[in-house]
């Protein structure tokens, strides 16, 4: 029987997605059986960014509503031989389409095939996200560094801890930037996870390359040197219950040469 | 026992009604009552009395107390200033209850979320930003408090709040808001809010509750 984990954060625009699509292929890569399914009707966006765009028939209303069977709307991704799944959302369809309960049985259904079903919550905390709670098992609450996305997510984690799930909600957070956390321009990973009081799942760095691959259709985590790739992988082998520790914050190897001689003379 | 009694105090009469008699004989007894007062009134000077009822171990319902009310507003003169009894409903006795003691509480109040508290609390949690903890009594708190305090909602300005405010976003008594500056307040454990003489709110330190609210003091243990 596999485990459903709902990504969410309540503001828009923290990564969710990218979380999602990231996760459920490092969890794959990882050997394990994954359904992806995006619950952002009528903006979805997973299939994109796992490049299944083009071969979607039938999505998550069409199944609802009898127009198809489950697996026929299961798009299998070919790089990792039956190992991830798309549910793909629907596209001219409203959110109130869906009920909670319907939601929850298909998760169900999807459960004993699967190690992890990962749901793809849309932002706010209306029809879409209640739907996505429905059927989780465990929750993701994506934030990142700022204080209104960190302000959501206290908000989105009290709601939650109401849907007595069966564990209590865990954090990702996400798009850090190595030298305004440094500077403390923004709110550091400690800070953040004190004030939320959940536990910190992981962090993942603010990377150009995680919007340039996402474009072509790659999640960036197959691209293991990539810092933000090693975030994901490193949160994926957490959920697999290894202990890892966090990365290092510290950007100074990551500087060129030319900075790192300026910054000697900054510092005299 | 008679089924109707009338007594006369100090202050005013009461009129006991037998709570061991059936409540028609009550009636009709009590309009033979004041029929006779009447009388007796007619013969002295006018002039208006009114009654305390006392019905001991019985609640009357409100058709109950209705009746009552319809066979003395036949008498122009004679009113009732309140009905009493020694017994009251348990539900009413536990609100009581709710009401005065002062309640531990340790949750996470969250952005968005209400805690709602009937009497005082004492508050070992942690209010965050945007969530509201919400008391109709007194507020005590040791927690982190970056949210918003209510005390006394929503009508009593008696209410005192005690503890540390000094990252708190708001601090309300009864109607009165207060919208706290970063570093207004100091961080001390002893702040002290209350609403003054004008109704407005003020701050001052622990060892002035005894001035300010005296009665709270004394519940308190202190003398």
């Amino acid at each position: 029987m596999g485990k459903a984990i709902v990504i969410t954060s309540g503001k828009g625009g923290v990564g969710k997605t990218t979380t999602s699509a990231n996760l459920g292929t490092a969890l794959a890569l990882a050997d394990k059986k994954v359904c992806l399914l995006d619950l952002d009707i009528g903006l979805r966006n997973l299939d994109v960014i796992l490049g299944l765009d083009n071969r979607i028939i039938y999505d998550i209303v069409d199944v609802v509503q009898g127009r198809a069977k489950l697996h026929q709307a299961l798009i299998k991704d070919k790089r990792f031989d039956e190992k991830l799944f798309l549910l793909p959302a629907a596209q001219n369809a409203d959110k109130s389409v869906l009920k909670p309960e319907e939601v929850k049985d298909i998760v169900d259904e999807l459960k004993p095939d699967f190690d992890y079903v990962l749901i793809d919550c849309p932002a706010g905390i209306e029809q879409g996200f209640i739907n996505a709670v429905a059927g989780a098992d465990a929750a993701i609450v994506v934030s990142t560094p700022e204080i209104s996305a960190v302000r959501d997510a206290d908000r989105v984690i009290g709601l939650l801890e109401k849907e007595s799930l069966d564990e209590p909600p865990m954090l990702i957070i996400n798009r850090i930037r190595t030298h305004m956390m440094n500077d403390g321009q923004v709110m550091d990973v400690d800070e953040i996870t004190r004030h939320l009081s959940i536990k910190l799942l992981g962090i993942v760095f603010d990377d150009d390359q995680v919007i340039s691959t996402s474009n072509k259709g790659e999640p960036i985590v197959l691209n293991e040197k990539n810092l933000a790739a090693q975030g994901y992988r490193n949160i994926a082998r957490r959920l697999l219950g290894e202990t890892v520790p966090l990365m290092n914050l510290d950007s100074e190897e990551k500087k060129g040469l030319i900075q790192r001689i300026s910054s000697w003379f900054k510092k005299n | 026992m008679q089924n109707v009694v009338l007594k006369g105090y100090k202050d005013g009469y009461e009129i006991t009604l037998n709570a061991d008699a059936d409540f028609k004989a009550i009636l009709i007894d009590l309009s033979k009552l004041f029929a006779e007062l009447q009388l007796e009134k007619e013969k002295s000077e006018a002039k208006s009395l009114s009654f305390d009822i006392s019905t001991g171990t019985r609640l009357l319902d409100a058709e109950q107390k209705q009746e009552v009310e319809k066979i003395v507003s036949q008498y122009p003169l004679f009113s009732i200033h309140r009905f009493t009894s020694s017994v009251m409903q348990i539900q009413d006795a536990l609100e009581m209850i709710e009401n005065r003691t002062v309640h531990l509480n340790a949750n996470t109040i969250r952005n968005g979320q209400v805690e709602n508290i009937k009497g005082d609390v004492l508050f070992v949690g942690d209010l965050h930003q945007g969530g509201i903890l919400r008391a109709s009594g007194n507020v005590f708190t040791f927690g982190k408090n970056e949210g918003i305090i209510h005390a006394g909602f929503p009508n009593d300005a008696e209410a005192i709040i005690i503890g540390n405010i000094h990252a708190t976003q708001q601090v309300r008594i009864a109607d009165v808001v207060d919208i706290l500056e970063e570093n207004q307040i100091e961080d001390s454990a002893e702040t002290v809010v209350f609403v003054n003489d004008l109704h407005v709110l003020a701050y001052t330190e622990r060892a002035k509750v005894k001035m300010i609210r005296p009665k709270l003091f004394t519940r308190m243990g202190g003398y």
